[in-house]
């Protein structure tokens, strides 16, 4: 049998995040049509109502960071029926937004919002590699078209996919972008922040403020103490390190208190 | 010998943005609950804290789909919190942003989430056998609209140059004329996404509601005005509070908005028409004599008509503003100041409110979102109870897919709605 038509199998589960890398996903911009030729997605809520949860899955593409303890049940329970799984975007790879909230105590952000908290059954946000093994990371806020080329792509030829691993600096260089940080003295987390986004903030006559989440080695203390001779609040600082990755380990030396 | 109580329950409702359930008692008068269970994420929790310049880009994040609103009307509250005033140009990059955005919204609901219902199809992929033109057209008119909102704002998902004071950046006169033609080149497509839409069997019902929106002089109102009403509502954005009440329920983690006065009522597409149809552009005023489509309608299902309308007047709008302005960097500095600020815009879905309490240092205080959703809430379940009771002889699966369908029309983000 032609091995090549048999597509591989795609399900995709959003956790708890704006779902904005599923509009990524299930629009691709103008390639759209072309990959769903190419994969069969079996399992997506946003995309169609017919699909089974149950897999199994040659992919799995887990969006959204992991807050609720059914989730965190069902991401095991994907993990099991999956080849390969992989976190898609800053909240499912690194925390994200969600993760702010891990700076306060869990029953304070819960209190401030609602009235009666007896009902809310929240936990601490985590990315999908602190419950699963993840098989790569699709970064991005909302995650890069490039990587999900190379994912897709990858998967059809059955290579080991390529990701972006170095930080903004290197896009912004290859850019010929006046440094931010070193030229006006603003608080650029470039240095620190994986690649990707084509360096797009300092492209843009602001600051990196790391949506992207961490590059693998990041020297995250080298960066603060740098922010504080700018005369940045220990405050301010710890604020640019949680922004979108509070539980990352490669930030923590970053989040002084 | 009692019978089992009859119910329908939809476990997850599939093409919505964001996690529902759908569970509809059919004994005696029906009772409807909307059980929202998408996970919260107390945007209003952690919020507190933070810097007022982050605010935009963290709140972008409650939505993947309506992002630039979120961080527009955050923006605004800010300003108003600190007493910030922007550029004529600021406000008119502002408005092309959001209305890009608005169409992109309209169009992903239109064609990817409610459509294939009307089309017996599971989803956008099964329609590829038989409606590829309507999917050309979506992703034609889509790509436009998502380069312009990423033109103004680096990138159309969570854009970057929108900060307090206005734009880090803005785009050289070029790119706004590549534009320009491109959005030329996509008005008949949008006319027929017009056609697309009328021709969908669309349920006939009546739910008289109350229909509330914003209205200004001169044009459609989006990202400020008077709130108003097909009922005779009309006041100060700034009296949102002193109209509005929410409150929580036990069994949604998305709160549920009414009027003072206990009353439902819906916002969105359908209730901008209904409220301000005489500003609409003459080209879509002409499409719609032409589909047949007059206002007021209390069809909730007439709201997808009212978005594809929509999209024709954005684009007319879009290219109106682009043509007759030059924009060009500006300069600006906000300086942090104690205050609490308030801003109600129109996103895709709807009348959204954010606040902010900000101190001294530039560090919110307090935050209060409410969004599109949580105000169409009570609407929704209203709607759903007399759809049901009007359709209780049909069979199970008819009623199911009415349900579905019913929710689907008003264009729901439980995502936004929870946050």
């Amino acid at each position: 049998m032609n091995k090549k038509t048999k597509k591989p199998k795609i399900g995709i589960f959003k956790y708890s995040c704006c779902a904005g890398c599923e509009f990524q996903l299930i629009f691709f911009q103008k390639y759209v049509m072309e990959v769903f030729e190419a994969v069969e997605i079996t399992y997506c809520k946003m995309l169609q109502s017919s699909g089974k949860e149950q897999g199994p899955f040659d992919v799995a593409l887990i969006e959204g960071a992991v807050t609720q303890q059914w989730q965190a049940d069902q991401l095991k329970q994907v993990r099991s029926v999956s080849r390969r799984l992989i976190p898609i975007g800053s909240c499912a790879v690194c925390g994200g937004v969600p993760a702010i909230k891990n700076t306060r105590q869990e029953c304070t952000v819960q209190e401030a919002v609602y009235g009666d908290t007896s009902v809310i059954h929240s936990v601490k946000a985590h990315p999908v590699d602190h419950y699963v093994k993840v098989d790569g990371y699709i970064r991005g806020c909302p995650m890069g078209l490039r990587d999900l080329n190379e994912m897709v792509t990858s998967l059809l030829l059955e290579k080991r996919p390529d990701f972006v691993e170095y930080c903004v600096c290197v896009e912004c260089k290859l850019k010929g972008n006046i440094c931010v940080l070193a030229a006006y003295g603003q608080p650029c987390m470039g240095p620190v922040t994986n690649a990707g986004c084509g360096a797009l903030c300092p492209s843009h006559n602001r600051a990196c403020y790391g949506c992207w989440g961490p590059m693998k080695d990041a020297n995250a203390r080298a960066l603060a103490d740098l922010f504080e001779t700018l005369r940045l609040s220990r405050q301010d600082i710890n604020r640019l390190f949680t922004g979108f990755a509070q539980p990352a380990v490669q930030w923590k030396s970053g989040q002084v208190q | 010998m009692t019978a089992a109580k009859k119910r329908i329950e939809v476990d997850y409702l599939a093409r919505v943005e964001g996690e529902t359930s759908i569970a509809v008692e059919l004994d005696g008068e029906p009772a409807i609950k909307l059980k929202i269970f998408e996970p919260p994420r107390f945007f209003e929790g952690f919020l507190q804290g933070r810097k007022y310049d982050e605010v935009g880009d963290i709140v972008s994040r409650i939505c993947g789909i309506c992002p630039v609103s979120h961080m527009t009307t955050a923006i605004q509250a800010v300003e108003n919190a600190m007493e910030v005033k922007v550029s004529e140009q600021t406000r008119i990059l502002r408005q092309v942003m959001c209305l890009s955005q608005i169409s992109a919204s309209h169009l992903v609901h239109l064609y990817m989430l409610a459509m294939p219902d009307y089309c017996g199809c599971a989803g956008i992929l099964d329609m590829r056998n038989g409606f590829n033109k309507q999917i050309k057209r979506l992703v034609e008119i889509k790509d436009v609209m998502n380069r312009l909102t990423g033109l103004i704002g680096g990138r159309a998902l969570h854009p970057v140059t929108h900060v307090p004071g206005g734009f880090t950046a803005v785009p050289p006169r070029g790119s706004f004329e590549s534009v320009l033609k491109d959005l030329e080149a996509i008005r008949p497509r949008a006319g027929e996404v017009v056609e697309d839409v009328s021709r969908l069997a669309l349920p006939q019902f009546h739910s008289n509601s109350e229909y509330v929106a914003l209205a200004c002089d001169g044009g459609m109102a989006v990202n400020g005005g008077r709130i108003v009403s097909t009922k005779g509502l009309d006041a100060a954005a700034g009296d949102y509070k002193q109209i509005f009440e929410e409150s929580q329920v036990d069994y949604a983690f998305a709160k549920k908005s009414a009027l003072r006065k206990g009353s439902s009522f819906m916002v969105g597409a359908l209730a901008r028409l209904n409220n301000n149809f005489d500003k609409l552009q003459d080209r879509t005023k002409k499409l719609a004599q032409r589909i047949g489509f007059t206002v007021p309608s209390d069809n909730p299902f007439h709201n997808n008509i009212a978005q594809s309308l929509e999209i024709v007047d954005n684009i007319e709008r879009c290219i109106g503003m682009i043509g007759s302005n030059r924009f060009e960097e500006e300069d600006f500095y906000v300086e942090p100041r104690a205050g609490d600020g308030a801003s109600v815009t129109e996103a895709p879905r709807g009348l959204l409110f954010h606040r902010y309490e900000i101190n001294a240092k530039g560090v919110v205080e307090k935050a209060d979102i409410v969004t599109p959703t949580s105000h169409n809430f009570q609407n929704i379940e209203k709607d759903l109870k007399k759809l049901v009771r009007e359709n209780r002889n049909s069979g199970r699966e008819h009623i199911r897919l009415l349900c579905e369908q019913l929710v689907r029309a008003y264009d729901p983000c439980f995502s936004c709605s929870v946050h």
